[in-house]
């Protein structure tokens, strides 16, 4: 009798174990299906591993379906992992992480507070730079250039001079003429874009007029410069 | 007449042309001049308050001979025999025993007009060669020590020094102030001509000497004046919109050439003074600046950067589209200086170390020699009259001052040091006396 009662109760547990436990895995999907949801702030930067995931969670849900509770259980135990990795890869990578639509909103309200300079009356003019010997206008100088000739064209009753400077380097002679070279590319670009000539005078002073009198290639690059002021 | 007594005329006739005979020429070897070490005994006084004038005569004196070229002046350190020898008492031995070959004794005597007597001995024969006595004002008695050089030099060489008596006109910059200076050649009688707060700049002679040209921002714009020495009347020359700058005059005394922007970039014209009637001599979208005269006035030195860079370039006034490029080398060459003898073009060029020196362009051989160098940054050359001295400024002192150099460039010497920038001297033209 006893032998039979033992031979039962094995039976029992091995076809228990044979075939899993009948409940399903209840605390691991939950676990699982949290840390996933979780793990969407990684959707973008980490996708490999987000798409990894959210395939092995609809194969544990599958399993759950399937009353395969064992490796049902197994894959929420994964999708768990899987999902934490993702949160911390988050966490670890903001440069690549932080979601850029948040990013661009922020930069067009910036723009938007500011206001349109070529409408403003009291536009602070830009100086103009030039290379050593050189008075063609440069690329990075090229936009204030055209930002003073939307000015121009924004107030049509305004007349202004250009000044043109040189560094004190080379021929007193050469430099006046240097200088005045300088203030008249940027007149004729102004008048390229639209601005009436006779809105416009030149003059030019050589090296005569630093505004660093210092003698070191900084205050060099600042002296070569064209230069607005205001006539009316 | 006997024999004898043509042997006695003879024979005196000799003793009395000795003198007159004397060979001291410099002498000419291998087609370079050697040097003739030449002795300028200090000129002695006995009257203490003219110590400090006869002093200076000796430095002129020394200077002068320097500036030639032709000699090397010993240091009279280094001389045994005292300066109040008088000159039938020399000991020629002692003289050759410091090199000497030539010998220069003076003396200075007091009065209502001061006396200076000055003589020149070749030390191998022990004979006067040249005396000469001059009386004057204080202020003349160096003038007259020149005369004196100019002579002998011109005694020994057959060449005239005339830059002993000329001027130098220059600009300089002085804490936001402008002046306009003229000085004798060798830095003294100093005049300020005209000064102002407002920029001045450029100055250059008129053909007679009497008038200065330069450019003023009196009225706001780059405008070009004259203004005569003397009177220091100034008269507006050209005013065009844009730049009126860079005058050199024309040997008639009416025409000037200048660099006028008026017709939209810097172009150069000749304008008759007179009249006012203006003739176009360039025509192009390069920068055309810095003319300078030939002195038969039918060619101009110029700066054009019409071949990407700034060089020198000669245009025919006759014949304009007759241009020639004389500077090859380099990437920045400017400020033409014609010589009075036509022969040469000074100009400042800068090298591939970014440094500043004076150049000079020989016309007929087409050879550049290189006056400075190694000595900071040397600018803006203007010839004497005679041709044989440049002037420049140079900032080797710190800031930029006056210098005069022979052209071979082993003799330079600095004649003016003020406070602020001494700038762009101008060399007038003829002799002013």
């Amino acid at each position: 009798m006893k032998k039979q009662v033992s031979i039962l109760l094995i039976t029992a547990i091995a076809l228990t174990f044979a075939f899993g436990c009948a409940k399903p895995p209840k605390a691991e999907r939950e676990l699982a299906e949290k840390a996933f949801r979780s793990a969407a702030i990684g959707k973008d930067c980490d996708k490999e591993n987000y798409l990894a995931a959210e395939e092995l969670l609809n194969k544990a849900r599958e399993e759950i379906n399937n009353k395969n509770y064992d490796k049902a259980k197994e894959l929420f135990l994964k999708v768990k992992e899987k999902s934490d990795a993702i949160v911390k890869y988050y966490q670890t990578h903001p440069d690549e992480c932080l979601p850029k639509k948040e990013v661009e909103e922020e930069v067009e309200e910036d723009v938007e507070e500011i206001a349109n300079p070529a409408e403003d009356p009291d536009l602070d003019f830009p100086v103009i730079h030039f290379e050593l010997d050189q008075y063609d206008i440069r690329g990075e100088d090229m936009a204030q250039v055209e930002l003073m000739a939307k000015w121009m064209l924004n107030f049509e009753e305004k007349v202004v001079r250009i000044e043109g400077h040189a560094d004190e380097r080379g021929s007193v002679d050469y430099n006046m003429s240097l200088g005045e070279k300088r203030a008249s590319e940027v007149k004729n670009k102004l008048i390229q874009l639209g601005v009436d000539a006779k809105r416009i005078k030149i003059v030019s002073y050589g090296e005569e007029k630093p505004v660093d009198p210092a003698s070191n290639d900084e205050a060099w690059y600042e002296n070569r410069r064209a230069e607005f002021k205001r006539v009316n | 007449m006997s024999i004898y007594s043509r042997l006695i005329i003879f024979a005196f006739l000799l003793l009395t042309a000795g003198p007159l005979l004397s060979q001291v020429k410099v002498e000419v070897t291998d087609g370079t001049i050697s040097e003739y070490n030449l002795a300028v005994s200090p000129v002695h006084t006995s009257e203490k308050e003219l110590n400090e004038l006869s002093s200076n005569i000796t430095k002129a004196m020394e200077m002068a001979f320097n500036l030639t070229g032709f000699f090397n002046v010993l240091d009279s350190r280094s001389f045994l025999e005292k300066p109040q020898t008088k000159v039938n008492e020399i000991d020629f031995k002692t003289w050759m025993n410091v090199s000497a070959k030539g010998l220069i004794k003076g003396y200075l005597k007091g009065g209502a007009k001061p006396e200076l007597e000055l003589y020149f001995f070749d030390v191998a024969e022990g004979k006067k060669i040249l005396q000469k006595t001059y009386k004057a004002s204080p202020k003349m008695l160096k003038k007259a020590a020149y005369r004196f050089v100019n002579e002998l030099v011109y005694l020994l060489t057959g060449e005239e020094m005339t830059f002993m008596f000329s001027r130098i006109a220059f600009v300089e910059k002085k804490k936001g102030m402008y002046s306009i200076i003229t000085m004798d050649f060798d830095g003294s009688n100093k005049k300020i001509v005209h000064s102002s707060k407002k920029i001045l700049l450029l100055p250059e002679w008129s053909a007679d000497g009497k008038k200065i040209f330069f450019t003023s921002y009196e009225k706001n714009n780059p405008n070009l004046y004259s203004i005569d020495v003397r009177s220091k009347r100034i008269r507006l020359v050209s005013s065009y919109e844009g730049l009126n700058t860079s005058a050199t005059a024309h040997p008639d005394g009416k025409n000037i050439a200048l660099r006028l922007s008026k017709d939209g970039n810097a172009e150069l014209y000749m304008l008759d003074t007179v009249s006012g009637k203006l003739k176009r001599l360039t025509r192009n979208m390069a920068i055309d600046t810095a003319p300078s005269f030939s002195p038969d006035g039918k060619e101009i030195a110029f700066v054009s950067n019409r071949s990407g860079n700034p060089h020198i370039y000669r245009v025919w006034t006759n014949n304009t589209s007759r241009v020639e490029r004389l500077t090859v080398q380099g990437k920045y060459n400017q400020d033409p200086d014609y010589s009075p003898d036509g022969k040469y073009i000074a100009f400042t060029g800068r090298d591939e170390f970014y440094n500043f020196d004076i150049f000079i362009f020989n016309i007929s051989t087409r050879v550049i020699s290189r006056v400075t160098q190694k000595q900071s940054k040397n600018e803006t050359p203007s010839f004497s009259p005679d041709s044989k001295l440049l002037v420049f400024s140079s900032n080797r002192k710190g800031h930029n001052a006056i210098y005069l150099s022979n052209v071979k460039g082993d003799k330079q010497v600095m004649v003016y040091y003020g406070n602020g920038e001494a700038i762009t001297p101008a060399w007038s033209p003829q002799v002013i006396k």
